[in-house]
């Protein structure tokens, strides 16, 4: 099989892009407490922090190149604490460069702090969401942002539910099975270029580009955009990666499975995906073949496995010795002839 | 395997056009051919692929060649990126 791109990962996003996508795409509601350049700080890494022992005065190992998240217990703290005492405990974190400090369940931390804070460079925010709820996700997000990703080469199809990625050297006709998937009204992720994205260590995500969004390539017909001449039920902008189909030449060298249909794994990033090695041969109605092989991967996901039960089956028949050997499937044809 | 870094001489980047002329000279060779940029590795021979990379004048791109004609297909690419693919520079 073909070589594959590296993965790759984002290195930093900054706050600016964080709060926007905090806003629009994830859904939490913020209230931007100062006026202090977001494009200047950003973030490296996924994990956040709770600041309760350094504003307590213990700074060593204090992850400040992490989000600060400061809830209720660390505000209560804060408020306990005189004026002078209050001021000295916040500057302790605030002379690290942090990416920003979020306050959660609407706790204010009052115009005092919030000054030393712009001082500082240091964007402040206020959410009304409780912290465990807001951690989770900010967490989620932030993972996702930093999770590795890589460009396969191949098109992906939603067919039944199933995510199927359809590979194979350039020309062999992916798009063309694609198109024809398409048509017959399966949804289309994306074609030539599937951005796979790791999730939680052992889920692939598949996505297009923003540029190539829904277009497609057929040799001798040019770019079509599948959204616009099949509309909206014709496309998905996401869908978890589940089979890989291979669809290459024929070759009489190659062993071909007869009874288990999946009996190897292609791997995309640690992740072991089943994989089916389709030949390709005149006459082979590949789409239906697809069809067949996301229903396959249905049943066997509720339990069904056709090649087990088959072997099951003849088992059996072998044991019983009286019924051994081939015989009709109908014991008796009934006079109606039908 | 060849691996040749190169930079997009033509002031209007790769385009339909130049994306267009990549595809077709890199389909006239055996050698499989990939460019990385940004972290992406795309396959030359597909035009949506190499458009996906909308890349600007001055950007750097990694190409690799492998396969039995690689180093036949390594300069004939390397020309095609040096000539601005017939644009003005």
């Amino acid at each position: 099989m073909a070589r594959e791109a590296k993965p790759f990962k984002k290195e930093s996003i900054t706050i600016d892009f964080l709060i926007q996508q905090l806003g629009d795409t994830v859904g939490v509601e913020l209230t931007k407490l100062n006026d202090v350049p977001l494009e200047d700080r950003s973030i490296t890494e996924s994990n956040l922090h709770r600041p309760g022992l350094a504003l307590a005065g213990y700074l060593d190992l204090f992850t400040h190149q992490r989000i600060q998240v400061i809830g209720n217990t660390e505000t209560r703290y804060l408020k306990n604490l005189s004026e002078k005492e209050r001021k000295s405990s916040f500057k302790k974190i605030l002379n690290f460069e942090l990416p920003c400090i979020f306050f959660t369940e609407s706790n204010d931390p009052g115009t005092t702090l919030v000054k030393m804070a712009t001082k500082a460079k240091t964007p402040v925010f206020q959410t009304p969401l409780p912290t465990i709820e807001f951690m989770s996700r900010l967490k989620d997000f932030l993972n996702d942002q930093f999770a590795f990703q890589q460009a396969v080469h191949g098109a992906l199809v939603d067919v039944y539910g199933i995510g199927l990625l359809i590979k194979g050297k350039p020309g062999i006709g992916k798009s063309e099975v694609a198109l024809d998937l398409v048509e017959r009204g399966h949804r289309l992720v994306a074609d030539d270029v599937v951005v796979v994205t790791r999730k939680e260590e052992s889920v692939l995500m598949g996505a297009g580009t923003d540029i190539a969004q829904h277009f497609m390539e057929i040799r001798g017909l040019g770019l079509i955009d599948v959204r616009a001449m099949f509309g909206i039920r014709a496309i998905r902008f996401q869908k978890r990666v589940e089979v890989v189909v291979h669809l290459h030449p024929w070759d009489s060298d190659e062993e071909y499975t007869r009874l288990g249909m999946v009996d190897s794994f292609h791997e995309i990033m640690g992740v072991k995906i089943p994989l089916v090695k389709l030949p390709i041969t005149t006459g082979k109605n590949v789409t239906v073949l697809c069809e067949v092989i996301a229903m396959n991967h249905l049943l066997r996901n509720y339990g069904y496995d056709a090649a087990a039960v088959f072997a099951d089956r003849l088992t059996d028949k072998i044991k019983d010795k009286d019924s051994a050997g081939p015989s009709r499937g109908i014991e008796y044809f009934e006079h109606d002839y039908e | 395997m060849i691996e040749k870094e190169i930079t997009v001489a033509n002031r209007a980047g790769l385009h339909t056009r130049p994306a267009s002329m990549i595809v077709r000279k890199a389909s006239e060779f055996e050698a499989e051919f990939f460019i990385h940029k940004d972290g992406y590795e795309i396959n030359g021979k597909s035009i949506i692929g190499v458009m996906t990379l909308a890349a600007e004048q001055g950007a750097t791109l990694m190409l690799v060649f492998e396969g039995p004609d690689e180093s036949e297909a390594a300069d004939a690419m390397t020309e095609l990126f040096e000539s601005g693919f017939g644009e003005v520079k």
